[in-house]
């Protein structure tokens, strides 16, 4: 055994990378935005016992396993044509809103709030989460600590273990919860709600009331004019859990809602030679390139497409704040892509109020938590929303339950053609005359941010970060400058 | 016992994303060799956890411990597939420090310093056991045999940081 130095160059695979392609000019002719995908996913899910694959793809990615458990616990669900009684159904959706506040916690706090709270061209070294602390203040930190602690307790007590729940098959969950645990729930959900507002006021401080902020939100550098999807309930509110996609076009009209069994009916996807991943569009309205407008199928699944895909949110802060947020921004729908940020903190009340509407619910400690399923196993549909975007899981298997295809639309994808928009656009306006530096690189790093980009499937052996690598190009095709981070 | 140090091992790492599921694999095989082997340590109160994580998350799971030994999968290109190397957190570059692609890839050092300004209880003592990946972007339960082979030499580092940490105590 010896001592040795990780030189990080070594670890090239997997990375994420932007190539900025400049003409004679020095200004930028294209931009690509490539991702890593790892493959072999569903071949590794075939001839497996459908009800495993819930707990599997719950490890296809450390950041959201609750999102991949979900999806997967209601395609399992529809595969054997059962439906779970009304507690299940709550208590799943209850750790799913205990886990929503955690992840959209964090985006804010480590990844949105550096670029508002330090400045987009603050030192390098200063715009992180260390900085952030050091600006707001130490107690900020504490709660954000906090916010995340009750919403892993909330996961564990219901999802049976700690980080990767294990709790949902076929039917419903494997245990429901005691009163004592659901006392402790409802506290730890009111002071979520207390931490959603004081997050938002936050906000409001330091984004809203500062006019270069809201400049460069309302700005035309981040701004495309796409479709919005998003999960809504019957009343077409905002849902992480359940109910159909909503369908909006670029003026915010509704163009129709989806069953989770009817997405091949709405959703294609299109491949372009320079990446593996493939880039979904509206079937409908068909794939016309990278391009805005009403005639391009390009959308996006992020917090701002749920808010416009949605006619509100069905809790009452979380309502009023929606309100504010068009008021503000100049009506729906919203295409300011760094309106997101906004609109995650105003998802992260909604998560909050509805985990104490749950736990309040007299039926939450029943023990009818399973329906035992009687239908021979098919084929099923699961899509819940995940903070990235729509997760769409389906499987089929043979009369046992052997799985014997798999197939995903995660999150992050389906915003691939809208981020590799947003990169170019933001590159176009900011690189001119091959002026290039950190601060500009950085503001064209904060369009695709918005979209909270994760691939964190690809991360988890040291040193653990998405690695990025951000190269720009003469018109001869030379490089002439490379940004790597975390490589 | 009173005093005893709180010793948290982790194993780090994807179980199904071949050689990154080798942090667990080791963890699984130290979690019945030390349930047997308690008496060895009077002075540690150890326990044995499997996570895939990093960052943040991963530091809220070191909290109100004395001593972390994270054991996990690394890719440095420079050593023999199965290497098995003994590190400290510093020898893991901070490269995150000045620049986050993610929120959720935070790097451990920074998270770390982030969770101490906190207030959180951190342990002092972060050692890593890590093992040279071969193989981890494709789906699998497998782990290549170089790395399999490794799995005892892995647990040998283990026990050698225990045996530290109860001297020292």
């Amino acid at each position: 055994m010896q001592r040795i130095t990780i030189d990080p160059i070594t670890r090239l695979e997997g990375h994420g990378k932007i190539e900025i392609f400049l003409d004679e000019q020095g200004n930028v002719a294209n931009s690509y935005f490539q991702i890593p995908e790892l493959r072999g996913f569903e071949r590794f899910c075939v001839g497996r016992q459908v009800e495993e694959i819930p707990i599997l793809t719950n490890r296809i990615c450390g950041v959201c396993p609750e999102a991949h458990h979900m999806a997967g616990a209601k395609a399992v669900d529809a595969v054997y044509h059962v439906d779970p009684p009304r507690t299940a159904k709550m208590l799943r959706e209850l750790l799913y809103s205990a886990f929503y506040v955690t992840d959209h916690t964090t985006h804010f706090y480590a990844l949105a709030g550096p670029d508002f709270v330090m400045g987009p061209d603050a030192p390098v070294a200063e715009r992180n989460i260390l900085g952030v602390i050091h600006k707001v203040g130490l107690e900020i930190g504490g709660k954000v600590i906090q916010a995340r602690k009750y919403g892993h307790t909330v996961v564990e007590m219901i999802g049976g273990r700690k980080v990767h729940p294990c709790t949902s098959i076929p039917g419903g969950l494997t245990k429901g919860i005691t009163e004592e645990q659901r006392q402790q729930i409802e506290e730890m959900g009111r002071w979520a709600v207390d931490f959603a507002l004081f997050s938002l006021k936050l906000f409001e401080d330091i984004v809203l009331k500062n006019s270069t902020y809201l400049d460069l939100i309302l700005g035309d550098i981040y701004t495309h004019r796409t479709y919005y999807i998003g999960l809504v309930d019957e009343n077409n509110k905002v849902n992480f859990y359940d109910g159909k996609v909503s369908v909006v076009d670029p003026e915010g009209n509704r163009i129709g809602k989806y069953a989770p069994n009817e997405y091949t009916e709405w959703i294609a996807e299109h491949v372009e030679p320079w990446t593996y991943l493939k880039f979904p569009y509206l079937k409908k309205v068909g794939w016309k390139g990278f391009v805005d407008g009403k005639d391009s199928g390009v959308y996006i699944a992020t917090p701002l497409s749920r808010l416009n895909a949605s006619d509100g949110m069905a809790t009452p802060r979380a309502q009023e704040e929606y309100e504010k947020f068009y008021k503000t921004l100049g009506g729906k729908p919203v295409h300011q892509r760094l309106a997101t940020h906004w609109a995650r903190l105003i998802e992260l009340l909604y998560a909050a109020e509805r985990w104490v509407e749950l736990a309040t619910d007299p039926e939450i400690t029943s023990d009818n938590f399973r329906t035992i399923p009687t239908e021979k196993p098919t084929e099923g549909v699961g899509i819940v929303e995940a903070p990235r975007g729509t997760l769409t899981h389906h499987y089929w298997t043979d009369e046992r339950g052997i799985a014997t295809r798999v197939n995903l639309i995660v999150g992050t994808t389906n915003n691939y053609a809208a981020i590799q928009m947003s990169t170019n656009k933001a590159a176009r306006n900011l690189i001119k005359g091959g002026n290039v530096n950190e601060a500009l690189l950085n503001m064209v790093e904060m369009a695709f941010r918005a979209y909270d980009p994760c691939f964190g499937c690809a991360t988890h052996t040291l040193p653990g970060k998405m690695p990025l690598e951000v190269i720009i190009r003469d018109a001869n095709g030379e490089p002439i400058r490379e940004l790597k981070q975390n490589i | 016992m009173t005093n005893q140090i709180r010793t948290r091992i982790i194993g780090l790492g994807n179980p199904i994303l071949g050689d990154d599921g080798i942090g667990w694999r080791v963890a699984e095989l130290l979690e019945k060799e030390i349930l047997d082997q308690k008496n060895r340590f009077p002075h540690l109160l150890i326990d044995i956890q499997k996570f895939s994580l990093g960052g943040l998350s991963l530091m809220e799971q070191m909290i109100d411990t004395d001593a972390v030994i994270l054991i996990d999968a690394i890719q440095t290109g420079t050593q023999p597939i199965g290497s098995v190397s003994k590190l400290n957190l510093d020898d893991v570059p901070d490269l995150s420090a000045g620049h986050m692609a993610s929120a959720h890839d935070t790097s451990l050092q920074n998270a770390l310093q982030a969770g101490k300004l906190m207030g959180a209880n951190l342990p002092n003592i972060v050692w890593i056991v890590a093992i040279e990946a071969e193989k981890v972007y494709e789906f699998s339960e497998q782990l290549t045999p170089s790395v399999e082979q490794a799995i005892p030499l892995a647990c040998q580092a283990v026990w050698e940081y225990l045996t530290e940490l109860e001297e020292k105590r």
